[in-house]
């Protein structure tokens, strides 16, 4: 039997630098900038008859002030009808066509994205550009979204789930821009007017800071001539997008934020600290090291708090990083009567990989699994638009994707020891704990000084 | 005429485009009775393999509902080979990555994978096929876990609730009545028997289809599958489900307490199985009701009159006959009655006026759409392809779809509006904070 197994890692290792060889390229795209300093992007692809646009704003929830939700609003109420199409008249053709042109916001910018198909191409960017420069913010319109929102953001309060990254990030981001909730809160949100989205909009929809990329089914050089007709129109704006980068201070002395949810039966907590910019260069190895830790199935928090106790059906851990700042979160949940269990044992896991590393073997299957999964990310026009715009809002290139295999492979056991240490926070972790208060008040004292909150209050 | 030639000529696109055409899908069957379908695309160095297992929750019965589910999660907790842990243990080693998931009717398996880890797979799937090992202390910490899925899924949604409820109300005979997930008792309950006596029935290669797409070749496949499938042997044909839900004669309805701001509600009404001549007719019907902020429902009940925050249809493929469920979630202002007569007398006036020549061909539109965002990658492909397979019995009729879609007219959608969106062949529900 254990000969079997040997023989099974042998082919394994020949697999696995199979692989590296067959390296995944970014496919050929063009960069240029329209006169009036939009950003523009094309990447040709003939799989199938149709094109993806992602067009990215640089104004997010960091440009909410405390008026959190106003970006969102902003960017769904484009959607509302333009100087010539009302609302439904909108719809109607995107609809006719089969197409999908939406508007979203989250923390750091606001985005347009549209799908359609290769003869429609005229019809539908002469939609998305009246939606982008001429939007009408129709104050009827935006009272029945407003009035959406607010029914939906009570729903989100009765979903742990759906919660906890807001109430972490308020927890670990204190008064920095970046604890705004995108979507909002309740209390601000009743508050907001069209007159306030349509301020925003003048303040910060303009090309220069902006990107646009186009990727699909179609000829560039016919393409380029439409966006230019397009777009060139687009005026300049005089305010620069607001840069997050201030120093994160701590919320307070309570390290340990309790949610009381009166019926919940499971407790969702998530347990994190000071995490890495998007655009540090170990972005890419300390990826491979925490989907070792908390990344994959098999890694080592879902290992043990799913596979080895059974507490939970998942647990996994994460770095998130925006533009100037980020934080590392390991989230899980668990039956009520199991929190302590599992909050322990994702402590003894997380220390354990602090303390003791982990092995040349360990390591090997990570580096590969991640460059296994990495090409079906990049494989459809949609993902190829929207990496294009983090590209523009990150400020990296194709580097990223072109090296990134031969720097997984790169990736020495000694490397990883530094990596572990210096970017896996070691102290001053911080807890949220979303459950029956009731049931767990005691036991959160366990792990620093309490802050309570019912999860119905709005988180910030 | 208008409306032929768009679809005519979308459907000329169809054919001329790479990998959209029936016979780029390469097919052979095992000597023990397991199809499997290729479709080679090479735009990344990447593969999947999905395998599609012919048992779902209707093939249990109530003392082991949830059993289907719970096998799925067995299957990843060792075998002969390879023992526990060592199919996701072997498969991140090799750069895959998997997952699966259990429907009504279907068990099906993912794989993803560098095309250089195919063999590895291949491996993989074998073992636990042919032999899995059901070891009582993976059985006792897997439903720990299992017991965690659905708890979480009914915390954190008011919809898993909602939809169980509709099909427990709508079927009272047929298999449809319980949830996926199982019920609570019987997840506690099952024994290490009923598991092995469900592995001999249902994992069988004659009850199961694979599909495999990507940076493979057809001849490599063929070889793997010869050397790793074939020797598994066939078993006998599971029994067929005979339970099937009688007409049903009169409107139902129920009301679920849950603690939420606004009471989300659904109508389910019984529709007929994948293979009705219906179906592309019901789907095109179901789409004018809910497809886009311009459909009907979304028009008038979101839009004008602020009644719901949102309106969706669920309708699918599904062996036996089914529910069309239209749900949504009631704005503040909302009165269920204001909502339910606004919301009836559009499905009336669909059954007595029919649709606009304009409205079918948007919703022909939107189907062609769908068809090539399917196939933008190799999942779409394989999921597809798969499920087109086990479901209406060939894969070609994924690539017929864009004519049988054509071929429906006014006359159709009217009729199947008026034979199943009528007040007895329904059931209406409501989950909300407040009961009497």
């Amino acid at each position: 039997m254990k000969k079997f197994i040997l023989y099974t890692f042998l082919i394994a290792f020949l697999a696995s630098t199979a692989t590296a060889q067959k390296t995944f390229k970014l496919p050929a795209y063009q960069k240029f900038k329209l006169k009036n300093g939009l950003t523009v992007y094309l990447m040709e692809q003939h799989e199938v008859p149709l094109i993806n646009v992602s067009v990215l704003i640089p104004a997010g929830a960091v440009s909410d002030g405390k008026q959190y939700g106003l970006a969102t609003m902003t960017a769904k109420a484009l959607m509302h009808g333009t100087r010539t199409l009302s609302k439904q008249a909108l719809e109607e053709q995107v609809d006719f066509v089969g197409a999908d042109v939406s508007t979203s916001s989250g923390l750091e910018f606001s985005r347009l994205t549209a799908i359609f198909a290769t003869k429609d191409r005229e019809k539908i960017l002469n939609l998305a550009r009246d939606i982008l420069l001429t939007p009408s913010f129709n104050p009827e319109e935006f009272g029945k979204e407003q009035k959406n929102t607010l029914v939906n953001l009570e729903q989100n309060k009765q979903q742990p789930r759906s919660m906890i990254g807001q109430f972490f990030n308020v927890h670990y981001y204190g008064d920095h821009v970046y604890s705004n909730p995108p979507s909002g809160t309740v209390g601000s949100v009743s508050k907001l007017t069209v007159a306030d989205a349509k301020a925003f909009y003048d303040k910060y929809y303009h090309p220069e800071f902006a990107a646009i990329a186009v990727v699909g089914d179609f000829k560039s050089s016919e393409m380029k001539a439409l966006l230019t007709s397009l777009f060139s129109g687009w005026a300049k704006g005089a305010v620069k997008p607001v840069k997050a980068d201030a120093e994160v201070r701590s919320s307070g002395s309570a390290n340990v934020l309790l949610v009381n949810k009166e019926d919940a039966k499971e407790t969702t907590f998530s347990i994190g600290g000071k995490g890495v910019p998007r655009s540090h260069p170990d972005y890419v190895s300390i990826s491979v090291l925490n989907t070792i830790l908390g990344g994959r199935f098999t890694s080592l928090l879902n290992d043990e708090l799913r596979v080895n106790t059974g507490l939970t059906y998942g647990a996994n851990s994460s770095f998130r990083a925006s533009k100037y700042n980020g934080t590392f979160v390991i989230s899980t949940f668990t039956a009520s009567k199991t929190t302590s269990a599992a909050v322990d044992k994702a402590l003894e896991v997380y220390r354990k990989f602090l303390n003791t590393g982990i092995t040349e073997d360990v390591l090997q299957s990570g580096k590969s699994y991640v460059n296994g999964q990495f090409p079906p990310d990049y494989e459809t026009s949609g993902d190829l638009a929207n990496l294009l715009t983090d590209m523009f809002w990150f400020e990296f290139d194709e580097k990223f994707i072109n090296n990134f295999q031969a720097g997984v492979s790169g990736l020495t056991l000694e490397r990883a020891k530094q990596l572990i240490n210096t970017h896996f926070p070691k102290n001053d972790l911080k807890f949220v704990l979303i459950g029956n208060a009731g049931e767990i008040r005691d036991l959160a004292k366990k792990y620093g000084t309490v802050k309570e909150v019912p999860i119905k209050q709005d988180v910030k | 005429m208008r409306i032929i030639l768009s679809i005519a000529f979308l459907f000329m696109l169809t054919t001329a485009s790479a990998q959209l055409s029936a016979d780029d899908v390469k097919t052979f069957t095992l000597g023990n009775g397991m199809k499997i379908l290729v479709l080679e695309d090479h735009s990344i160095p990447n593969a999947n393999m999905y395998i599609f297992y012919r048992v779902g929750s209707r093939n249990e019965h109530p003392g082991i509902t949830g059993l289907s589910h719970f096998f799925e999660h067995m299957m990843f907790n060792g075998a002969k080979k390879f023992g526990p842990k060592m199919f996701d243990q072997t498969m991140e080693k090799n750069g895959g990555a998997n997952n699966a998931y259990t429907t009504n009717d279907l068990t099906v398996y993912t794989n993803w994978f560098p095309s250089s880890a195919l063999e590895t797979i291949f491996d993989l799937e074998a073992d636990r096929i042919s032999s899995l090992t059901i070891d009582p202390k993976m059985v006792e910490s897997e439903r720990g876990v299992v017991l965690s899925e659905r708890s979480t899924g009914l915390e954190n949604s008011p919809y898993r609730l909602l939809m169980q409820s509709v099909f427990a109300t709508a079927f009272q005979e047929s298999a449809y009545h319980w949830p996926v997930i199982g019920y609570e008792e019987d997840i506690k309950n099952w024994t290490k028997e009923d598991l092995e006596m469900y592995f001999k029935t249902y994992y069988a290669p004659n009850n199961a289809v694979m599909v495999i797409s990507g940076d493979v070749s057809v001849g490599q496949v063929k070889q793997l599958a010869q050397k790793y499938l074939d020797p598994i042997p066939a078993q006998p044909t599971p029994r067929k489900v005979h339970l099937q839900e009688p007409p049903q004669t009169g409107e139902r309805r129920f009301v679920v307490q849950k603690d939420i701001p606004t009471p989300v509600m659904a109508v389910g009404y019984h529709v007929p199985d994948a293979k009705h001549a219906d179906y592309y007719a019901l789907d095109l019907m179901q789409r004018i009701l809910a497809s886009g902020n311009s459909s009907r429902l979304n028009s008038v009940l979101v839009d004008q009159k602020q009644l719901l925050t949102f309106v969706r249809t669920s309708f699918g493929l599904s062996f036996d006959p089914s529910l069309l469920m239209i749900y949504g979630q009631l704005t503040q202002s909302a009165d269920p009655k204001q909502l339910e007569d606004a919301l009836f007398s559009e499905l009336d006036r669909l059954a007595k006026e029919g649709v606009t020549p304009n409205e079918l061909e948007k919703v022909k539109n939107q189907t062609m759409m769908e068809f090539y965002n399917e196939f933008s990658n190799i999942n779409g492909k394989s999921n597809t392809i798969g499920t087109y397979e086990v479901y209406l019995g060939d894969y070609r009729k994924l690539y017929d779809a864009p004519k049988e879609y054509a071929k429906v007219t006014n006359e159709d959608v009217k009729r199947v509006a008026s034979e199943y969106l009528k007040k007895s062949n329904r059931t209406v529900g409501y989950v909300q904070s407040k009961v009497d």
